[in-house]
């Protein structure tokens, strides 16, 4: 019984780092950019939810609207920073989003303050509910639905879809889907726009695992960064297994040898990339 | 008659000479204004300013002039470079700030050196100003906040606990003070975590301590997102419900109470402030502070050591005058008394160190705002670790 709620508390985190990070994956896989502004645009989301939240606007709306935000913001940094990027080498992707990155934890520290936001889990959500063996925190099954449904939805687009079949088709090989009449451009945009999106509202949501600082852009980085390298970049579903590996283990190793709990993890992504470099379900440009 | 005058005049002119002389006294403060610890830099600063806006800029006719430089995310090696440049460069009488230990350290030398005196206004490991003879501290140290905490939870019907600890030294610092002072008041500890810094979601450490049964858990995280997400998850995961105590440290200053919510009421800490204490030098602080910084903003332990330092300058400047040696401004610093916002205060003048009243207060909620609320004092505590370790250098 002890496992399942070890499963649960995995889960539970694995389902956020999922949708935070399933866009980056994404993008990076695209485009090669190396954006590491990514949790900039997801601490965004969050400080934009608990604005709203504060003033009254429910919780799941304000988290709906905070990724609306994350979405347009991300909108607005393709067209104008990211566009004239992507020709650029590697250095310079990093340099210029980690520079984003300073930017946006230095405006909000000026605008918001820098300490920690307050708290924004509702109280209908923020309880106890009995699941048989035990009293389990109702919000992380919460957080394990939404990971569910947006897992889901993102499946759905990217296997169901034309534009999925275009966007995977252009992380195999841009230039052949190029050569085909696909407007790879276009997708990028879009899926940007959507990884944005689902990184403020993944941020906004597990505002009560992970707590909003200016900060946040940095402090969780490495992990959203973990889960494209596990997942192999430009892999939906390799993120999937990537976040949830990652959650699933690192609670298992904290619960179980706390004194380990610090390296275990960092352990297993060693060993991962080791026995596949390109991570665990590379797209065939990768492969 | 004209030999009392030109006498006069010579004493006027000689008068007026000195009073023309009036100098510029520089203060630098290292400290991180950018970076995870921000927070510390801004209170800092609101404290300081509040303080000079309060009293003048001008002690005696001499200006007291405070530079500020930014370490940025704790990094020790700039605060020694910040240290060298103001002491050389902007010719600094006496520096300050040094939130975290690294920083400080990596200044003990260059202050030898120069003969810098040195308040420091956070760094709380205890072994600080042993490094050098021109540092003082009115901060605290982790042994000196935490021991009575131990003493009290044994003493108070608490028979069984659980630690949880950042794992760094400031967070084995804490650990062990608890767990001393507990376990010889009689109390048994059922395990201590020490969690690596890194950690965000700390479900399965609550989950330990949930299946342990203790009866109280002790935390100890860096303030801000780490022990605010580390309280969050003890009531969400039902320990709270479950009728086991949360005891605390600086982690639940009132600045941070918002953050938390609800879920914080009733947890107890020790600190050496209270932000909610009804004495008039506090009160005239926190009035100097919310004119200086706006109506909302909450003094920390920042703040009041701030504020304190700033104390110290002025009166080592009113004092001493505008020139003065290091080992005499370290001299006079350290036999003073003075009735700080946090309560009475002064300094072991062997160690250089702060004594102070450490007060144990539980989250309570008023007129809609969490506060916390004294309810015990340990009047003149000392840090017990220079006691146990007399000769460590």
């Amino acid at each position: 019984m002890r496992a399942v709620t070890i499963l649960l508390d995995g889960v539970a985190y694995g389902m956020i780092l999922f949708i935070i990070s399933v866009g980056l994956t994404v993008t990076m896989g695209l485009m090669r950019v190396v954006n590491l502004a990514h949790g900039a645009f997801a601490m965004l989301g969050g400080y934009v939810a608990t604005a709203l939240t504060l003033k009254g606007v429910p919780f799941l709306v304000s988290c709906l609207l905070a990724g609306a935000a994350a979405g347009a913001a991300g909108a607005l940094a393709e067209v104008t920073v990211f566009r004239p990027l992507y020709r650029k080498a590697e250095l310079q992707h990093v340099l210029l989003t980690i520079g984003l990155c300073f930017i946006a934890i230095a405006a909000l520290t000026l605008f918001a303050g820098s300490t920690p936001l307050p708290a924004i889990v509702p109280d209908w959500l923020d309880r106890m509910v009995d699941i048989g063996y035990r009293s389990y925190p109702l919000y992380r099954l919460f957080l394990i639905g939404v990971g569910a449904v947006m897992a889901l939805g993102v499946w759905l687009i990217m296997e169901r879809t034309l534009f999925g079949a275009k966007l995977r088709a252009a992380v195999d090989d841009a230039q052949m889907a190029r050569a085909v009449g696909i407007n790879v451009s276009r997708l990028f945009f879009l899926t940007f726009t959507g990884g944005c999106a689902l990184a403020g509202f993944g941020a906004a949501v597990g505002a009560g695992i992970m707590p909003l600082e200016p900060f946040y852009a940095l402090r969780y980085l490495v992990y959203f960064l973990i889960v494209v390298a596990v997942g192999g970049m430009g892999s939906f579903r390799g993120s999937l297994a990537a976040a949830l590996l990652i959650g699933v283990v690192g609670t298992a190793g904290r619960y179980i040898v706390p004194q380990f709990g610090g390296f275990l993890l960092y352990l297993l992504v060693f060993g991962l990339l080791l026995w596949r470099p390109n991570g665990l379900l590379p797209p065939k440009s990768a492969a | 008659m004209k030999k009392t005058a030109l006498i006069l005049a010579a004493a006027a002119a000689v008068f007026g000479a000195a009073q023309a002389r009036a100098e510029v006294v520089k203060f630098g403060i290292i400290a991180p204004f950018s970076g995870p610890f921000a927070v510390w830099g801004k209170q800092f600063k609101d404290s300081i300013d509040a303080y000079q806006k309060l009293n003048g800029k001008m002690v005696n006719g001499h200006e007291i002039q405070v530079i500020w430089r930014d370490e940025g995310a704790g990094d020790a090696s700039k605060s020694r470079q910040f240290a060298e440049e103001l002491i050389l460069r902007e010719k600094v009488q006496m520096l300050g700030g040094f939130t975290l230990t690294p920083d400080a350290l990596a200044v003990a030398e260059v202050i030898t050196e120069s003969k810098m005196p040195t308040i420091i206004l956070n760094a709380a490991t205890a072994i600080i100003t042993r490094k050098s003879p021109y540092f003082l501290r009115v901060s605290m140290t982790l042994p000196q906040i935490i021991k009575p905490l131990g003493e009290w939870a044994a003493k108070n019907g608490i028979k069984t606990a659980y630690t949880l600890a950042s794992d760094y030294a400031p967070g084995h610092d804490a650990e062990d003070a608890f767990v001393k002072n507990f376990e010889k008041g009689g109390g048994k500890m059922l395990g201590k975590d020490r969690i690596p810094l890194s950690v965000t979601d700390f479900a399965p450490y609550m989950e330990r301590v949930l299946q342990s049964k203790a009866e109280a858990l002790f935390v100890f995280a860096p303030a801000g997102a780490p022990s605010i997400a580390m309280v969050r998850e003890f009531d969400r995961r039902g320990l709270k419900a479950a009728g086991i105590k949360l005891l605390a440290g600086g982690e639940v200053q009132q600045i941070f109470l918002p953050s938390f919510g609800d879920s914080v009421i009733g947890t107890i800490s020790s600190v050496h402030y209270t932000e909610s204490n009804q004495r008039p030098e506090n009160i005239a602080f926190r009035k100097a502070l919310v004119d200086q910084a706006g109506p909302d903003t909450v003094p920390d332990m920042a703040s009041i050591a701030g504020w304190d330092g700033m104390n110290l300058v002025y009166e080592t400047v009113r004092a001493l005058g505008p020139r003065f040696t290091g080992d005499q401004a370290i001299a006079f610093m350290k036999s003073k008394t003075y009735e700080s916002p946090r309560g009475p205060i002064k300094f072991d003048p062997v160690e250089r160190d702060i004594i102070q009243n450490v007060y144990i207060r539980r989250v309570e909620k008023k007129d809609g705002i969490l506060i916390n609320q004294d309810f015990t004092t340990v009047e003149g505590a000392r840090d017990p670790w220079k006691d146990d370790n007399p000769n460590a250098k």
